[in-house]
């Protein structure tokens, strides 16, 4: 039970017996993270859809990956929490206590476990992954003590037995398997981690990173078995006792945790009444649909094509599953504009007491590709270039680095040459290298003369031709937009008419525009927020009217843009959750910003 | 000292950080300005949109911006560009004062 804003007590699930609705414009099957994101993502957009998020998991959205910080005790329940209590129900999403049975795609409907069928408009299927558990023939499998660890449940399950391990047996090779590891020792226990191949997450790391990390987890007391195999695990009354080995060898213990693995749920695809295309997850498209109409799937069960490899594969990472959930809120809503690509593939976490980053494809050996490497600073750095490309990352080290914006230079292709030294070292700054990229633009206009050539703005074009001077303060640029400043990107085309008259069309949006005009088209530009407040500037003050006279509007208006917005045909900019009854930070005015532009064109126009 | 030009991220950095937050919270357990309990699901959500709760509002004001919370994040993100997001959005809305 939790409490609502006015202090009530509300139950956990609305209408655990009897759903109060029968359908709903949006039905997410699953309340994971990418099902909740995609319903807050929905509400978003729709302020009056009703959406409905059916689940039989009996505890709110948590986030999971910190499951593991509950296991050494450093996390209470109540901190796993993704979104603060009441966020759904502050949302207005139904959250109905139910199990789906099947889908009857052609009636669009789904179809409870108690017999009722729920209508929906839109299916998003999220229901998740499940461990891979030990091979069926496997004897001894189901004694007491051997778990795996995934939900709540589990992490629970594992808490209540720690006071009588001492040793335990951790059976597989990833991420996951590590983090376990780590956690057991934290309680004192002795753990034997037993590895099925030579080397440690033989996808993400090379030998040399394998043997690294292994060689820590070693110092730190484990044991450690590469090439080894539980052939039968052996109990007493019930209970393991311990575990036998390929190479014949009897390792004693109270517990086993098998971190085999997970396999995303698809029983739901199977019991739907046309085909579901599913093998290893549900197979769907770069937006996130299957292949039935108005059926989309997110998160762990959604296998997306592998560019590289052409197969389809989940992605089961926390970071995948929310941006899934994002486009997946955006796609059912129909706002097309606000999906943004997956970009590479991108996997940071702690593996002992050493920090992995994998960005973009470090293992990967494409034709006209190199690898650096670098084994300084008590780390190791793997980098896979093409040209003057980064096209793969891996770092290994006590620290990890600005793992995003590594992401973000493969994504946007940013020329490495300049920075291959620090980024080879591991001392790479990348926000000093993504912000002194954009200060060599701004420098470049300033010394040129070419910002004093173009006649400067007069406010009064802002004023006098934007009816709507209050909200055309925000940044209403689409998503793309963030990207702007870098020259190479197109910008003008992707730039949303904001005047309140008739949707210019996009040939008529002149590159070369008079700058004098440019004004009210453009009146927002998003590289304001690009601009530290650090740099010397300081904000002004909100304008009169606006921020400090509507108390009522002022905070609570953070994400969704008005209705008056969304019929302009405006783009909405999913960044922008500032504030729109207050001021952006006016440090240029429209016309420069547009100067700006247009000199960035010029240059990528020249090459 | 630190160049303070770079403790800012971009908006769209910021969003995408606070996505790829995992919640494990060891931020705020390094966090040498809290002095009040706070979780991450709160401190997330506030950050970027929405109303600004009494004790995010006192947090965000006593963040400092030493930096204590990037070395622990599992996933290298950057907790005070987060934190200073929010001290702008406080800024904003009036609620400084």
């Amino acid at each position: 039970m939790r409490q609502d804003h006015a202090g009530h007590r509300a139950p956990l699930f609305k209408g655990a017996e009897q759903p109060s609705i029968d359908r709903a414009d949006i039905v997410i099957v699953g309340n994971g993270i990418a099902g909740l994101t995609a319903a807050i993502q929905a509400r978003s957009f729709e302020p009056d859809a009703r959406i409905a998020i059916i689940s039989d998991q009996n505890h709110p959205t948590i986030n999971t990956p910190a499951l593991k910080q509950f296991a050494v005790g450093k996390l209470t329940r109540e901190q796993l929490l993704a979104y603060p209590p009441g966020t759904e129900r502050q949302e207005r999403i139904h959250l109905i206590h139910a199990r789906v049975e099947k889908i009857n795609a052609q009636s669009k409907s789904v179809i409870l476990a108690n017999g009722s069928a729920f209508g929906y408009g839109a299916l998003l299927v999220a229901t998740g992954s499940t461990p891979t558990a030990l091979p069926s023939q496997l004897p001894g499998r189901d004694f007491d003590g051997v778990l795996t660890l995934h939900r709540l449940q589990d992490y629970l399950d594992l808490r209540r037995r720690l006071s009588e391990v001492e040793e335990a047996v951790v059976i597989g090779g990833g991420a996951h398997a590590c983090e376990t590891v780590m956690g057991l020792l934290h309680w004192g226990i002795h753990v034997h981690w037993l590895i099925r191949s030579a080397v440690l997450l033989p996808r993400m790391l090379d030998e040399t990173a394998s043997e690294m990390v292994l060689e820590r987890i070693r110092q730190a007391g484990v044991t450690v078995y590469t090439s080894t195999e539980v052939i039968g695990i052996v109990g007493r009354v019930g209970s393991v006792i311990g575990v036998v080995t390929n190479h014949q060898q009897f390792i004693p213990c109270q517990l086993v945790v098998a971190c085999t693995g997970t396999k995303p749920v698809t029983t739901l695809a199977k019991h739907c009444d046309l085909p579901l295309k599913h093998e290893n997850g549900i197979l769907v498209d770069d937006h996130l649909r299957s292949s039935v109409r108005d059926i989309y799937v997110a998160g762990d069960v959604a296998a997306l094509k592998n560019p590289l490899t052409g197969q389809y594969e989940p992605r089961a990472q926390w970071y995948a599953a929310v941006e899934q959930g994002r486009m997946a809120g955006a796609m059912i809503t129909g706002h097309r504009e606000a999906v943004r690509p997956f970009g590479v593939p991108w996997h940071a976490t702690h593996l002992g007491d050493l920090s992995m980053l994998y960005v973009g494809n470090p293992l990967q050996s494409p034709s006209g590709a190199y690898v650096l490497t670098d084994t300084s600073r008590g780390g190791y750095r793997r980098l896979l270039l093409q040209g003057e490309r980064l096209i793969g990352y891996l770092s290994l080290g006590p620290m990890q680095p600005d793992s995003l914006a590594i992401k973000r230079i493969i994504d946007e292709e940013l020329p490495v040459r300049d920075i291959l030294k620090g980024l080879l070292k591991g001392e790479f700054d990348a926000r000093q290298y993504l912000t002194r990229r954009r200060t060599y633009t701004a420098q470049d206009l300033v010394t040129s003369g070419r910002l004093a050539s173009v006649k400067p703005p007069t406010v009064q074009t802002a004023a006098q031709t934007t009816p709507e001077p209050a909200p055309a303060t925000r940044s209403l640029a689409p998503a793309a937009e963030a990207a702007q400043l870098e020259p190479r990107l197109p910008t003008t085309e992707q730039l949303p008419p904001l005047s309140t008259g008739p949707v210019l069309a996009p040939q008529r949006a002149p590159v070369a525009a008079p700058a004098g005009n440019a004004g009210p088209r453009y009146p927002i530009v998003h590289e304001e927020e690009e601009i530290s407040p650090f740099t010397g500037t300081l904000p002004a003050l909100p304008e009169q009217g606006q921020g400090r006279g509507q108390p009522g509007t002022r905070l609570n208006s953070g994400s969704l843009p008005s209705r008056p917005e969304q019929e302009r045909g405006g783009r909405r900019n999913l960044w922008a959750y500032s504030d729109p009854a207050l001021p952006a930070f006016p440090r240029q005015s429209p016309a420069q910003r547009q100067q700006v532009r247009a000199y960035n064109e010029q240059r990528e126009g020249g090459r | 000292m630190r160049n303070p030009v770079l403790l800012h991220k971009t908006a769209s950095q910021v969003q995408q950080e606070l996505e790829a937050c995992i919640g494990c919270n060891e931020c705020l357990l390094a966090c040498p300005a809290l002095d009040e309990p706070l979780t991450i699901d709160v401190l997330n959500r506030e950050t970027f949109g929405g109303p600004i709760s009494a004790p995010v509002a006192r947090f965000a004001r006593s963040c400092y911006q030493c930096g204590a919370c990037v070395p622990p994040c599992p996933v290298g993100l950057h907790r005070d560009a987060m934190m200073m997001w929010l001290k702008i959005r406080l800024y904003r809305s009036g609620e400084e004062d």
